[in-house]
């Protein structure tokens, strides 16, 4: 028994050494093995949430002195813009209902209440 | 991050406080015009770009038609009851129902003469090109047929 294995061993071996691979690679095979080594090697980043994404512009980017100025300029102009369209819409509604108004106080036919 | 919020919140109180000003300022003097004694002649003024004496003379001319605008409702109120009297109930046109219809019209032609004739009188009392313009709008608004018959047919 004892005898027995290098004897085992020695065939094992030439029949390696007499062994031919037919089998061909399939396409990029080597770097696609490169790829998942270095994906499996690399350590898992995991996605910020919202309110990671959030809390650092908050403690982070906000604070800067031109992200500051540009912040409270972007509100500014918005404050204005909204403040300066609904007044337009709140005066042509009042501009509106005068004119009726008047049209109203002249024809007896329109509104009878004098 | 107290520094970020602080300048968050900045940015609020920022925009609203600029709103609320601009708001303010446009709207002033249409909510001025509202607060008048007779906010429909202030809109004239202003619609029609009248000077003081123009918007005096206009006033005056507005005050004087109305005691017979007044009187023209009350007509027509009267007529109106008049004709809902013969309605009732009727199943055909009789002949009071008639001479009410007729007199409705005639009530109606003499009312709109009065109205043009005090909304010329007022052109005549604007620059010439404004009042074109006011005469203009105030027929449309007037004489034209109204939207609902026009929606009918």
């Amino acid at each position: 028994m004892k005898n027995s294995v290098p004897e085992n061993d020695e065939k094992l071996s030439r029949l390696l050494r007499e062994a031919k691979v037919d089998a061909s690679l399939p396409p990029r095979f080597q770097e696609g093995v490169w790829r998942r080594i270095e994906t499996e090697a690399s350590p898992r980043v995991k996605q910020p949430s919202l309110s990671d994404l959030f809390a650092h512009w908050l403690g982070a980017i906000l604070p800067r002195p031109a992200m500051a100025t540009a912040y409270i300029a972007v509100l500014l102009t918005v404050g204005i813009t909204v403040g300066w369209a609904q007044a337009n819409q709140t005066n042509a509604r009042v501009k509106s209902d005068l004119s009726d108004r008047y049209v109203s106080v002249l024809d007896p036919y329109q509104a009878q209440h004098h | 991050m107290k520094r970020g919020l602080l300048i968050l919140v900045l940015g609020v109180v920022v925009a609203a406080a600029a709103y609320g000003c601009i708001y303010f300022a446009c709207t002033t003097p249409a909510r001025n015009m509202q607060k008048g004694e007779r906010p429909e002649l202030a809109w004239l003024k202003d619609e029609f770009r009248l000077s003081e004496t123009e918007f005096k003379r206009i006033s005056e001319l507005h005050s004087a038609y109305l005691p017979q605008c007044r009187e023209m409702c009350l007509k027509i109120d009267e007529q109106n009851q008049q004709l809902q009297k013969f309605l009732l109930g009727a199943t055909n046109v009789t002949p009071e129902i008639e001479q009410t219809l007729l007199k409705a019209s005639r009530l109606r032609a003499e009312c709109q003469t009065m109205m043009l004739r005090h909304f010329i009188q007022v052109s005549q009392t604007m620059p010439s090109e404004q009042g074109q313009r006011y005469l203009a709008w105030v027929k449309q608004k007037t004489f034209l047929p109204s939207y609902d018959m026009s929606e009918h047919h």
